[in-house]
Order: structure tokens, then sequence, then C-alpha cells
């Protein structure tokens, strides 16, 4: 998945020599949150709903004023992701830096924006369900091949696989998480049982063990 | 009284001695109340039409159905759900899910008609079925080719759904439709099939607000659901006010059942049925349709609807099975002990965590309750 999947490309930008009150409204009538900052077709910062208030609060030692200038406010120079970097790298940038979004650039043209809220839909395409499915979660050996023997026992009952998550739990070990296209994922658990996983979910019965 | 629509016919809707949803169950719940001593007699309804087959899925989709039907090769028969393991592509499908569609709809018209109030399809609820896709055991929806026959009699339906998995396909055909409400309890999508289910899917358009879920914890215990049913299903049927109530009445959130998690036992069921005949007797005017639906425990399934058929028919439930039963079905009871309708009390030992569970099942109560206040008040 890359950044380009999952951003916004109808980018609503503003220009250094806007005022903090229509960047105001404009944030509040278009419900968002950041706004690159262009000017003369190059990407030059971003300004935050958070940027306009810090700026503007009376509680500042000298308050900017609603007629006050982008430039004075925005953040640059900015931070900004390709369209085709992996979207874990996004992630991992917003994380380290505490930002709320990476305007994206393809050469010098801002193509998109990718904010928190993009990851979190992002988070729930990799893990959520859009197909009718069960669940299944397993603890592999971190080891080669174990997710290969998985897979082919699943796949020599006929069943699909709808989407699969594997992240490592510590002591050589990973959880792993899928979601079949079955209904029948407890028959499924005792034959995974049987060849000797480990199965989390679904868990034998309290009253049948 | 209750009317009761069946033919032997459902038990053509069969994908083979290995596949859970077997015909089975309903011949030994018959078989039960034969062996209690009560003559039962039934309504046997002509299978539903292709027209109205088409009144609910496209026309393509059916085409599939018909062809897979028939014995052709099909190319992709896997987008349309069918030829899955869970759903097998086995010739004769169409017309032995048009027998069942058949006889949720001849409910539906005895309700229509005024012919009759209280009604028990002895089959059907596939509830799973979508538009134009097989899924999860349900070739077609007859729950909602019934409920569509109901509202375009003029009729608002309230649709509830005690089956464990999440009514999912009638939710998703009716969801922008305000002549429908649909409530489902189910096992949470986070641990079981289908995965959906949640308390924010609440419908859109015109159906917004009428879409319900009350997604529950595994484990979750007779009584622990029945408080949280009460929270929930009756004030929103008072908020919506429907004229018919449609129930199907899946037996697989029974504590035995081989393929989820929920811990019901059949003494659970029969305190349910009751209180939804009370809600149906209160609101609709007595206007009920019940379906069976998913049940995955021989040994559950076949007392519960047993208790169903006696409950609806103002009853009594006795305490004792006839051996000859027991011994007519061996072979599916699989050496479970079968002298009692009731599962014995207490059926198993109090889980270690049922507190937890009770806790995390009112949360999620309450806050469906939140999110449902704007479309009530």
């Amino acid at each position: 998945m890359f950044v380009r999947d999952i951003m916004t490309t109808a980018v609503i930008t503003t220009e250094p020599g806007a005022t903090l009150g229509h960047v105001c409204e404009v944030m509040q009538a278009r419900n968002v949150r950041h706004l690159p900052v262009v000017e003369g077709g190059r990407l030059i910062g971003v300004i935050t709903d958070r940027d306009v208030h810090t700026a503007t609060s009376s509680l500042c030692l000298t308050p900017a004023q609603p007629k006050g200038l982008v430039r004075d406010a925005m953040v640059h120079p900015p931070q900004t992701a390709h369209p085709l970097d992996p979207v874990e790298d996004a992630a991992r940038t917003m994380r380290a830096l505490k930002i709320g979004c990476l305007p994206v650039l393809d050469g010098e043209r801002l193509v998109g924006i990718v904010t928190g809220i993009d990851l979190l839909d992002a988070l729930l395409r990799l893990t959520g369900v859009d197909k009718a499915s069960g669940r299944l979660e397993l603890r592999l050996p971190d080891k080669r091949g174990g997710l290969a023997r998985l897979t082919a026992l699943i796949a020599e009952r006929q069943l699909n696989i709808h989407s699969i998550l594997t992240y490592p739990e510590g002591a050589g070990q990973v959880r792993t998480v899928l979601r079949v296209d079955t209904l029948e994922t407890r028959p499924l658990a005792t034959a995974l049982r049987e060849a000797g996983f480990e199965v989390m979910w679904p868990t034998e019965k309290p009253w049948q063990s | 009284m209750a009317e009761l629509i069946y033919t032997p016919a459902y038990g053509s809707y069969d994908f083979g001695a290995e596949h859970p949803f077997s015909p089975a169950r309903q011949q030994m719940a018959l078989d039960l109340l034969a062996a209690l001593g009560h003559q039962v007699s039934w309504t046997e309804p002509e299978p539903a039409t292709r027209e109205e087959i088409l009144t609910v899925h496209g026309e393509v989709y059916v085409a599939v159905v018909e062809a897979v039907s028939a014995g052709e090769t099909v190319a992709d028969l896997e987008a349309w759900g069918l030829g899955t393991p869970d759903t097998p592509a086995v010739p004769g499908i169409d017309p032995a899910v048009r027998a069942i569609v058949g006889g949720t709809l001849a409910g539906a018209r005895l309700l229509s008609s005024g012919r009759a109030t209280r009604v028990l399809q002895f089959g059907g609820g596939l509830h799973h079925a979508r538009a134009a896709r097989a899924a999860g055991f349900c070739v077609y929806n007859d729950l909602a080719i019934a409920i569509r026959h109901l509202t375009a009699s003029g009729l608002w339906v309230s649709y509830l759904d005690i089956d464990v998995h999440h009514g999912d396909g009638v939710q998703a055909i009716f969801y922008r439709d305000e002549k429908v409400q649909t409530i489902s309890l189910h096992e949470s999508g986070q641990y079981l099939y289908p995965g959906t289910g949640e308390i924010h899917e609440l419908g859109e358009g015109m159906g917004r607000g009428l879409k319900i879920n009350l997604p529950l914890e595994p484990f979750t215990t007779g009584d622990g659901y029945l408080e949280v049913f009460e929270q929930v299903v009756p004030p929103a049927l008072q908020a919506f006010r429907p004229q018919v109530l449609v129930v199907q009445a899946g037996a697989d959130a029974h504590f035995d059942d081989a393929l989820a998690d929920l811990a019901l036992t059949t003494r659970d069921y029969e305190r349910l049925f009751h209180r939804i005949l009370e809600l149906a007797d209160a609101l609709t005017g007595g206007r009920v349709l019940f379906t069976l639906g998913g049940g995955y425990s021989l040994h559950a399934a076949a007392r519960v609807w047993a208790i169903l058929y006696l409950v609806v028919n103002d009853l009594p439930v006795p305490e004792a099975i006839p051996p000859a039963w027991a011994e007519r079905w061996a072979a599916q009871l699989g050496g479970k002990p079968a002298a009692a309708l009731h599962d014995p009390d207490p059926a198993f030992e109090p889980l270690a965590r049922q507190e937890e569970i009770v806790g995390r099942n009112r949360l999620v109560a309450v806050r469906l309750l939140d999110a449902l206040a704007p479309y009530w008040f």
C-alpha cells in the first residue's frame, strides 16, 4: 500500500499572504485541519488549525490579529512524502516528528496530502473486514515456513483468505490474524490444532475442554 | 395457536452430509414433537416464483443460480459467492431454495391478508444472502423477499434477528428503507462471521436510525443476553411502532453450537420466545412471523425449535423426552444426553470472566442507545 493509495488528491491550499481569519474560515467551512501553503506553484509550508489558534490566542504574549498573515504563523520548511512511499514510511515520519499531515510532492508538484485520518483508514483496510469473513488468530514460531504451512492447510480446505496480518510478539513468536471466507472457523481451528498449530481464537469452549 | 408452514421439500436444500446446515434439524424437531404426543399439522407452501425472487435479487445473479442448479459450468462462480465450502454449487439448489422462500412468503401472506396473526415457518432464515451474492449457507434471502411483500402490502415491519451471526444480508437489502426496522443481536463481529453488525451501522438516508445492532461478547450467557435484550429491543420497537414482527430464530446462540461462542440454554430460549410473543401482542396486534435459521448443534437446534413450536402454540413445555426419539436420532445426537428438553441447571460451570462479559455488554448497549437517541426523541 503506497501513499498515493490513501492520500487525498483534492488538496485545499492557501497562500503566505492570506490572513489568519480567512484560513480559519476555510478550515471550518471545509472541515479540514491542515492547509499546505503554496507560493508561485511551489509548496513553502503548512499551516494547521493549531498554528492558527496558538498564534491568535489571548494567552500569547503578542497575539496575532485575524488580519495577521499566514507566512508569520505557518510551519516551514514543510515535511513531505512521495506518492510511491510505502504508507508505513509516511506513518513513521509523522510519528517521529509528531505531526498530523504530510503534503505529497511529485517533483515540485503538490499532488496530494496524507493526514492521520488517512492512516487510520489505511489501518482499518489492513485489519478490518470489507467482506463477510470469520476471524482466526494464531501464535506461530518466528521461523521460516510457519506461515506457509498455515496458508497451505487453509488452501487445502478450499478456503479463501481475505486478509492476513502478522506482528512480532517477542520471545521468538509472532501473532497472525487472518480473515477467512467462512462461517466455519471453529472446525477450521480444530483442524489446525490437530495439525499442531497454537490457535488463540476461536478458543476451545470452557465447558468442552 | 400458530399456523405452521412446512414441506418436506425443504429437505432438498442440502449441501451434503458433512455440511453443518443440515435439514435433519427440522426433521428431528418435528419428530421430537411427535414423540411428545403432538399431532403436528402444517400448511404446505407453493415454491416461490422467479418473479417473487426478483423482488429482491438481481436478474443476472438469479440466472447464475439457475445455471448452477441445472449443472451448467459458470465462469467466476466465487464472485457470486457460490462454489465455496460454505455455499457449494450443488445441482437442484434453485428449486430447493425456492421451496424455502415460498414458505416464508406464504407466512407473510397469511399476515398481510389477515388470515393469521401468529405464523411459524419451520425452515428458512437465510439472512446472509445479498441481492446479488450468496453467502454463509444462504442462496436467496427468504426473509427479505417476505419483508418486501409485507411492505408492498403497506405494512411497517420490524425484523428481529436472534441468530448468533449478524443478519447482514437483510440489513444491507433494507439499509435505506424507511419501512423496515432491523434489529440484530449477535456475537460480536470482532470474533465471528460475518464480521459486521457493530453499533454504528445505523442505516442510511430514510432508513437512518432504523438499523440496530447489538454485538455481544463471546460466552455471554442467558441472563446477560436477556438483560441487554430488554434494554434495547422493547424501546426500539416502541419507537418504530411496526405493524408486523418478523423473527429469525436461529438456534446457534446455544452453548453447544459448533460454530459460535454464545452460551444460551434451551431454558433461555424459552424465556426469549415468550418475551418476543409478549412484545408482539403489545405492539403489533400479535402479528409475528417466526422462521428458523442457523443452529449447528443438532442436539440443541432440535430442542430449541421444538420449544419454539410449543411456546408459539401456548403449549406447556414438558421436561422429559421419550427415549425412542434419542434412539432414532442416535447418530445425529452423537452421544449427547437427550432425556430432557431443558439443559441441566446449571448447564456448565460459571465462567471466571462472567462479570467482565456482562459489563462489556452493558456498555455496548448504553453506547447503542446513545447513538439511537437522536432518532427516537
